[in-house]
């Protein structure tokens, strides 16, 4: 079967490669070996957020300052002010709406209770712009009754450490209630596949309307809208006070709404999806990839003019680390890892830690290197690549997006 | 050494790589319309560390699961979550008869056989009030439910009569597994294929001997029948793989899963010599075209709007793309590609009284998107997804081997494969 690109990884940055060559007519096919971390994510997106231990509030300025390495100045700096307003406009097409600006990170809540810096928020989320001048005095959060994935003590304190005054309202719905039959059930995304009813979310209005009428603004979890933010714009005209919602622990219901909402798209755009099924090797012929063998299709191998690796880091399996060597599993290209394996981890699990930064080597136009040599027509994205760090410098899904916008840039440029 | 010892610590269905986080919980069709149902994480790797300790353990809402694979196709650490509840089920029920309701719906092949005869009066009498209410207190077989009509003639009983003489004729050959759907309720189905194989080059050939793959009997616990007849079906295969050189091409994709994965994964029978063997026959076609070995001409005037919806067991087998890909290649035809969801019907199981609202419940977001979709059909490669949707949508629903055969303009297409009369 011959495809114009094919991508191996079907998270947010193959997703977003996808969509972007589709938009261009392209035909695509993603490989993608089961759900992807996008469904941790519990509804923003980070540029930059810290940079030699310091927090960054212009996440465009602070990009002068990164390394040659990293994905972003192989992009080129200069690009990535339009990429970034790009990428907010494929989100938005999509039908995920978010607000935020790649000149000033606002601030993200944790689950914990944490603010941490961030490019994009859902509009649903509770969002500080500033926080040396906070937007309200006194917030009510619901905590429902039985919940497993919202530490409300940690969230509360978090947000009284930030400066507001934080009433913890507890309450449950009869349909709350039901769900707790099940103790293992008492998960985000299991309630928000049980409150999306509008006789459920009125039943939730009326008991955030009578028990948190002092508020000036009311935080619920984020536990309902799956596939789209019909259920949040329903409840809020239901619910008296300012309503917004605030992350869970994973698997989110934004993550999983976003994931949706891009796979849909994709599939709209004449996108072939596989689900389920990976990658497992590639034939080479020169500088060139010109098919993977995936483990479905079997004897018939998946054909393209160009093939994208966009298999994500070590937890979804794009990188392999074993008792000897980091590797890539799929094509064999080449890794930037320390070969000594005692430095790949610091002595403290909160340290920054070197396998953080490995990934696959790219050249300064993200062609994958194999044996040292550039591949003409197999490009890196998203977390696979190395040179930056996800957890220490908040640049994950800012990478995930922009380099997956930059190669389909590239590849349709021919 | 290391790689030993790495070896060493892998158990039988990926069951330690759960990494417990839940993705799979997540897109459990059951456990997001009951509250009985605990779920795929649960059910599967998190029960079976119990069920390991303590067979004990077993808990009964295990036999709520569909059996649909949407878990394991979410699961992004490879965990082969249905298998590890389909075996868990199976050794629950060692020692355990079947009930009655069970057996017959599970014995496709049999009830087809009876029906068959007196298929006029079985039609009749199955879609009669009182027949309906008899089945639905007395079987437990839900009254809302349509049985899918009988055929007067079995497709087999066609084939002998109107097609197998020519099929020598052809310059390349291969077989068909038609399954029970096609040889006792739909025999059109087979007839289509045979055209659409017939206009570009391909003569079709019965297995020597068929017995109906199993997939039933094994969701309704009767392993030893299942296997049974697998047997038959492997060797039937075998010979026609091996000796004859014929791919074994299907129509039905949960046929097909069965025969190429449940068996070793659920039965252990070796298949591993004929799996490669046997392919939808969508694949088949599509791979011929690709590759330019054959060219498919199809009708100036052809028009319609269809939606394709990947059956569960299509998605778990990841050949959607085949289907998918080759309806595209019909210029007249308008394809929406649905996102996948299960329809709820899951074979037997939404004919059973007991599972009859939570089979409506868990279709009711795929009818929605059918219904915004506005088509004027659908397309499945499964039988029991057509009866679902057609019985919940009011829409038709075809194969799209049907759809092609429809689509194609046969004259035209074997003159472009240089087929003379």
């Amino acid at each position: 079967m011959r495809m114009d690109t094919v991508i191996i990884g079907g998270g947010l940055s193959g997703l977003t490669c996808g969509i972007a060559l589709a938009k261009r007519g392209q035909r695509v096919a993603i490989v993608a070996s089961g759900q992807s971390t996008l469904m941790f994510n519990g509804g923003s997106m980070e540029l930059l957020g810290c940079v030699d231990g310091k927090t960054v509030t212009s996440p465009l300025q602070a990009m002068a300052t990164l390394p040659q390495g990293h994905p972003y100045s192989k992009i080129g700096v200069d690009r990535i002010a339009t990429l970034a307003e790009r990428a907010t406009q494929l989100l938005a097409d999509t039908g995920i709406s978010m607000t935020g600006s790649a000149a000033a990170n606002h601030w993200r809540i944790t689950p914990m209770g944490v603010a941490k810096p961030a490019w994009l928020t859902l509009s649903e989320n509770f969002s500080i712009q500033d926080l040396d001048n906070l937007p309200c005095k006194r917030l009510a959060l619901m905590c429902i009754r039985g919940f497993f994935d919202e530490p409300n003590g940690m969230l509360a304190h978090g947000l009284q450490q930030l400066g507001f005054e934080v009433d913890k309202i507890e309450f449950t719905t009869t349909d709350i209630t039901a769900l707790r039959r099940s103790p293992s059930e008492m998960r985000a995304s299991s309630l928000a596949k049980h409150l999306g009813g509008n006789s459920a979310l009125q039943r939730v209005a009326d008991q955030i309307n009578s028990l948190a009428s002092h508020a000036d603004i009311v935080l619920l979890p984020s536990v309902i809208g799956q596939s789209d933010d019909d259920g949040y714009r329903t409840l809020k005209t239901l619910v008296n006070k300012p309503l917004q919602l605030v992350a869970t622990l994973p698997p989110s219901v934004a993550g999983m709404r976003m994931q949706t909402l891009m796979r849909h798209y994709f599939r709209m755009l004449g996108g072939n999806y596989l689900m389920g099924d990976s990658a497992v090797s590639g034939t080479f012929d020169g500088d060139r990839l010109t098919a993977i063998t995936t483990a479905k299709l079997g004897d018939m191998p998946l054909k393209a003019d160009n093939f994208v690796l966009a298999a994500g880091s070590f937890v979804s399996r794009g990188l392999v680390a074993d008792y000897e060597r980091i590797y890539e599993p799929v094509l064999g290209v080449d890794v930037d890892a320390d070969t000594d394996r005692d430095r790949w981890t610091s002595f403290g699990v909160l340290q920054p830690q070197q396998y953080f930064r490995y990934g696959v080597a790219t050249d300064q136009q993200l062609h994958c290197l194999r044996q040292g040599k550039p591949v003409a027509n197999l490009h890196a994205i998203g977390s696979i690549l190395s040179g930056h760090d996800a957890v220490k410098m908040g640049d994950g899904t800012g990478v995930s997006l922009l380099t997956a916008l930059a190669v389909a840039d590239s590849i349709t440029a021919r | 050494m290391a790689e030993r010892m790495q070896l060493c610590n892998l158990s039988e269905n990926n069951f330690e790589q759960c990494t417990k986080c839940s993705i799979c919980t997540t897109v459990c069709p059951v456990a997001a319309v009951t509250t009985d149902y605990p779920g795929p994480k649960q059910a599967g790797p998190d029960g079976e560390r119990y069920r390991l300790k303590d067979p004990a353990y077993y808990d009964k809402a295990l036999k709520l699961c569909l059996n649909c694979k949407r878990c394991e196709v979410a699961c992004p650490s490879g965990v082969h979550i249905a298998d590890i509840i389909q075996r868990a089920r199976m050794k629950a029920s060692e020692g355990h008869r079947a009930s009655l309701r069970d057996t017959m719906l599970a014995n496709t092949d049999l009830l087809g056989t009876m029906a068959n005869l007196v298929a006029p009066i079985a039609n009749a009498t199955l879609g009669l009030k009182p027949t309906k209410l008899v089945m639905d207190s007395v079987m437990a077989i839900d009254k809302n439910r349509t049985f899918p009509a009988y055929s007067r003639q079995k497709f087999t009983t066609w084939f002998k009569r109107h097609a197998a003489k020519d099929q020598d004729a052809y310059p390349n050959h291969v077989s068909y597994f038609h399954g029970c759907y096609v040889n006792y309720n739909f025999p059109k189905l087979g007839q289509d294929l045979v055209k659409v194989m017939n206009a570009i080059g391909y003569g079709v050939h019965l297995l020597d001997k068929e017995q109906c793959c199993g997939v039933a009997l094994i969701a309704n616990g009767l392993y030893k029948q299942a296997k049974r007849q697998g047997r038959v079906n492997v060797a039937s295969i075998r010979k026609a793989v091996n000796m004859d050189h014929h791919t074994v091409l299907t129509t039905s994709s949960s046929c097909t899963f069965n025969l190429r994965d449940e068996y070793p994964a659920m039965l252990d029978l070796d298949n591993s010599d004929i799996r490669d063997g046997i392919s939808l026959a969508t694949r088949f076609i599509y791979n011929l075209v690709d590759e330019e070995k054959v060219k498919l001409v199809f009708k100036q005037d052809y028009k319609r709007r269809i939606a394709y919806h990947t059956a569960c067991h299509m998605q778990r087998m990841g050949w959607q793309l085949y289907s998918i890909e080759l309806l595209r290649m019909i210029p007249g035809l308008d394809l929406q590609v649905l996102e996948q969801e299960c329809c709820g019907i899951s074979g037997t199981y939404g004919f059973k009284k007991e599972n009859y609202e939570r089979s409506q419940a868990i279709g009711s977001i795929l009818f929605k998107h059918i219904e915004n979709a506005h088509v004027e059909a659908v397309a499945t490669d499964c039988e029991t997804c057509k009866w679902q949707i057609e019985m919940s949508t009011g829409l038709p629903v075809e194969n799209p081997v049907s759809v092609l055969a429809d689509a194609l303009d046969v004259e035209a297409t074997r003159k472009a494969n240089n087929l003379t009369d």
